[in-house]
């Protein structure tokens, strides 16, 4: 055709891996574009929805030792568009990558993906297999060299005959292991094989920032710590989802919070709960009928020192002449807030006792005679008494913590009143998080406070409760899902979340970060919760608190032990460090300093210990402090944060997440021992306590002992620590007039041999409840 | 932190070689390296060189190295992806451990091994019930695999 000497060569597009992300929901359609020397022009198909395409497409042309091969990779969802959803492009001169000189040549080349003029950021590799051959024959091993241990050459194949691979799978194995030694030291694998051989198609191997591997199913857009095999097909990995999906569901629907009503969880479903035709919270239409279904005659005498007497519109009031009050409810009828549940002396307080309500406030009664409290000033009702607030302050004896009350408390305040309205949210269940997204930054904060009318596209069924609580569930599972980088699994336990520190792979994250924030004010505010647990660091950041070294123990096991390390022995000409860290953005190194000049100034014996201080706030918020930053916008503009602050961390946590039902026997099952015996008597007490606590101090122990009050799924059999699975343990340490101890990386508490149930019970309390930190180590 | 560490690390390996063991990056990358160890001469490995892999954690040294043999080995604590199981890889690091030490302490291993945590139960098992057996096959292997 056109230069002498041409002949013919075959080029194999075999991948690209690691392809750019552009869209944070969608990954792209990719297909590759291949030109010679500007004249001829052949592409692959479009690999659908992946940023690992695999085309494994062959192509023959006539080229020379200078012609120029250009691939270009496109996304066709947007190859319309004005940057024709560019990818990235390689360029690669023939003669440089083959000698045609020879009959038989092959290579495998695997070639970064280069921008282009317009300076599109793009990342990725191309992998190709040019080759020449004097019969033109076929490119039979299509595997690139560094893979070589893989062997088999026909298996590169794609999906199709992924179920024949099974066991070439596991023949490679063993083979790859013995494979010789040099070139076995440098097999490096892409990103859907490892050293078992492929995954299944759609699958990817990842590394997250502590260097543990996961496995990402673009498929269903999950991530899992667990390989995918071969043998397994996608609709029986579709099940076994779903079915860890539903006990997840379980668990969730089972969790409560202390002020949660035994007879209806939430104001808002108050007509499905209540029998009678009592009136729902909110609305005015309620609010007029429980005025009327009020007070009437036929109770009896008023209690001594009480006078009924009538207002110039003709309703009844009372007068209270022992405490000079007056109040709308009748005093024979119902004296007792029964709304706190059955064992706080609140319940057991008379109505008259807690004072007057403040100014604008009426107490109403619904035909139940359920108390319910009206606001005049918002015009809006709720079962919180306003008064509570203020018996919080008065010289009753209080534990440092007194989660209940706190949250009755929190409740009551003015800024979390439901606002008259309702805030409609409509999303498709399968695009929950982008439908979600734009759902709730469209509306202002204010909007978001008023009832929640939850509507999943295409389904039936009023919000009364149970839809709002499945919205919350699946989009927790979605938006912490470490699919999108925007969270990682800590490395303490595999489980409990962090801010990644590169989520700023998405261009759009801090929008991201802000709407996330939102949600979680969201459920907190609308009493749903979220199936997702932080690491006590991220609520201690939430509560404004400085994190310290104790906290990198849920953060990062490891690097807690070395700084602990550090702190303890002589670090004299054993650690060459400076104020200054570290960082890896995107495979490139940074030093950032720690304090000014800090990359200058030595670390010694005499100074490491604010090293250990700088370090640790760097590690746990510096690095993610922007992200933090958005997150807390989002999350204040529904919970003020002044009003947040009545809790401490590990009831921030309880807040967000609810309390878990927790299933003793199972607990007991899976416990080890260390020194003790199931049989000892102690332990035989410790259960008997557990089994006598409720759901909330059982969370509390959990919170003690393994840093979260998170169950798995599956139950205390998985249980893990910062090194694998760890199961609950209790080991015999301490004299018995100390508090236990807990070793939240091991799942560990330290129980001393306590010489009676009732110094134990108090002491467990104690430890649990107490505070925060306390007795850990 | 790390890489003036490792520099340094490299730098005493070249001045003060430990016994029986070799060290050094790769390439370029000075987070990855290629490591040799003898096979102990009172060991069934003895006259087998087994290759290591080892990555070091940006981290490094507040976090171990991941130290990995290439070379297949039979063994109780190492498996057949070349995992090794010694404590002061995991929880029992310190960085006051260096990769020198910790080869020689994968050497005091492939002398001693630790058959009561073992990594591959049926080698363990052979190497408690059945000694002679164990060291068969583990000379077995170390000469097709090591030599």
């Amino acid at each position: 055709m056109s230069h002498s000497g041409n002949t013919t060569i075959t080029v194999k597009v075999v991948a690209a891996e690691s392809l750019y992300k552009r869209d944070v929901f969608r990954s792209p359609d990719p297909f590759a574009v291949l030109t010679v020397d500007g004249s001829q022009t052949k592409s692959t198909s479009a690999a659908k929805k992946t940023l690992n395409p695999y085309w494994n497409e062959t192509f023959t042309f006539n080229a020379n030792e200078n012609s120029i091969l250009v691939i270009q990779v496109f996304d066709q969802k947007k190859f319309k568009k004005k940057d024709q959803g560019f990818l990235g492009v390689v360029n690669i001169r023939i003669g440089d990558v083959i000698d045609l000189s020879l009959s038989n040549f092959e290579e495998t080349i695997t070639r970064e993906l280069k921008k282009s003029n317009d300076n599109v950021v793009v990342s990725g590799r191309l992998i190709i297999v040019v080759s020449h051959s004097a019969t033109n024959g076929s490119t039979a091993s299509s595997r690139s060299r560094p893979s070589a241990a893989i062997g088999g050459s026909s298996r590169s194949s794609s999906s199709a005959v992924q179920s024949s691979n099974t066991s070439a799978a596991a023949a490679v194995a063993s083979t790859a292991a013995s494979a010789g030694t040099s070139s076995n030291s440098n097999r490096q694998y892409s990103s859907f094989e490892d050293q078992y051989g492929r995954l299944p198609p759609g699958w990817e191997r990842r590394t997250d920032n502590f260097g543990r591997t996961y496995y990402v199913d673009h498929n269903s857009r999950t991530t899992t710590w667990k390989r995918p095999t071969l043998e397994q097909s996608e609709s029986e990995r579709g099940q076994q989802r779903q079915n860890v999906t539903e006990a997840e569901r379980r668990q969730h629907r089972g969790r409560t919070l202390p002020d949660d009503r035994a007879s209806s969880p939430n104001p808002n479903n108050i007509t499905v709960n209540t029998v009678g035709g009592a009136p729902a919270s909110s609305g005015t239409s309620a609010v007029s009928l429980a005025a009327t279904g009020g007070t009437t005659s036929g109770l009896g005498e008023l209690p001594p020192g009480w006078e009924q007497r009538f207002t110039p519109e003709g309703r009844p009031y009372f007068v209270d002449h022992n405490t000079r009050t007056t109040t709308w409810v009748d005093p024979r009828r119902q004296q007792y807030i029964r709304t706190y549940g059955p064992n706080t002396t609140v319940q057991q307080q008379p109505v008259s006792q807690l004072g007057p309500l403040p100014s604008g406030w009426e107490m109403r009664l619904t035909n139940t005679a359920r108390v319910y409290f009206v606001d005049h000033n918002t015009k809006t009702t709720t079962w919180d008494d306003p008064r509570l607030p203020s018996s919080l302050d008065q010289n009753v004896p209080q534990y440092k913590r007194d989660f209940r009350r706190k949250v009755i408390y929190f409740r009551s305040q003015p800024a979390l009143r439901i606002l008259p309205g309702q805030c409609h949210i409509k999303v498709r269940r399968d695009h929950i998080f982008e439908d979600s997204y734009q759902e709730i930054m469209r509306q202002t904060p204010e909007d978001l406070k008023k009832r929640l009318m939850i509507k999943f596209e295409g389904e039936e069924g009023l919000d009364y409760g149970g839809v709002s609580r499945e919205f919350f569930f699946l989009l927790s599972h979605e938006m912490f899902n470490p699919f999108y980088c925007l969270f990682e699994y800590s490395a303490h336990d595999n489980y409990t979340l962090q801010i990644n520190p590169n989520s700023g792979i998405n261009p759009e994250h801090l929008n991201y970060f802000k709407f996330i924030g939102r949600v979680v004010g969201l459920g907190v505010f609308h009493r749903r919760f979220l199936d997702a647990f932080f690491v006590g660091a991220l609520y201690k950041m939430m509560l404004h608190k400085k994190v310290v070294l104790q906290d990198m123990e849920g953060v990062d096991a490891e690097f807690y032990r070395s700084l602990k390390w550090m702190l303890e022995n002589d670090i004299q000409g054993i650690l060459d460090l400076t104020f200054s860290a570290e960082e890896e953005r995107f495979g490139e190194m940074h030093e950032v300093d720690l304090k000014p000049n800090g990359r200058e100034i030595e670390v010694t014996n005499d100074n490491k210990k604010e090293y250990v201080e700088l370090i640790t706030e760097w590690k746990i918020y510096k690095c993610v402090e922007e992200q933090f930053k958005a997150f807390m916008d989002g999350f204040n503009e529904l919970i003020p944060e002044e009003l947040v602050n009545v809790f401490d961390e590990r009831e921030l946590e309880l807040l967000i997440g609810g309390i878990a039902e927790i299933d003793v026997d199972d607990w007991k099952k899976h416990t080890d021992y260390r020194g003790y015996q199931e049989s000892d008597e102690v332990i035989q007490w410790f259960w008997k306590c557990i089994s006598e606590w409720d759901n909330e101090q059982r969370a509390r122990l959990l919170q003690f002992t393994t840093g979260t009050s998170r169950i798995p799924v599956n139950g205390f059999k998985d249980l893990q620590g910062s090194d694998g699975p760890r199961r609950f343990t209790i080991e015999k340490a301490g004299e018995p007039n100390q508090l236990p101890k807990s070793h939240t990386c091991f799942n560990r508490v330290d129980l001393p041999p306590y010489v009676d149930y009732d110094s134990m019970k108090q002491k467990m309390s104690l430890a649990v409840e107490e505070t925060v930190g306390f007795g850990q180590e | 932190m790390s890489l003036k560490r490792i520099t340094k690390e490299l730098n005493d390996l070249g001045r003060d070689p430990p016994s029986s063991c070799s060290a050094g990056p790769v390439g370029d990358d000075l987070f990855h390296w290629q490591a040799s160890i003898m096979g102990p001469a009172d060991s069934p490995y003895a006259g087998g060189v087994f290759f290591l892999s080892i990555h070091f954690p940006t981290d490094y040294p507040f976090k171990p190295p991941k130290v990995q043999f290439t070379t297949k080995i039979y063994h109780p604590n190492i498996n057949s992806n070349g995992n090794i199981c010694l404590d002061i890889l995991k929880d029992q690091w310190s960085p006051a451990l260096t990769i020198s030490k910790v080869l020689l302490s994968i050497c005091s291993l492939l002398t001693d091994a630790n058959p009561d945590d073992p990594l591959v139960p049926e080698i363990a098992h052979i190497y408690k019930t059945n000694p002679e057996l164990y060291q068969k096959n583990a000379k077995e292997w170390t000469k097709k695999y090591a030599i």
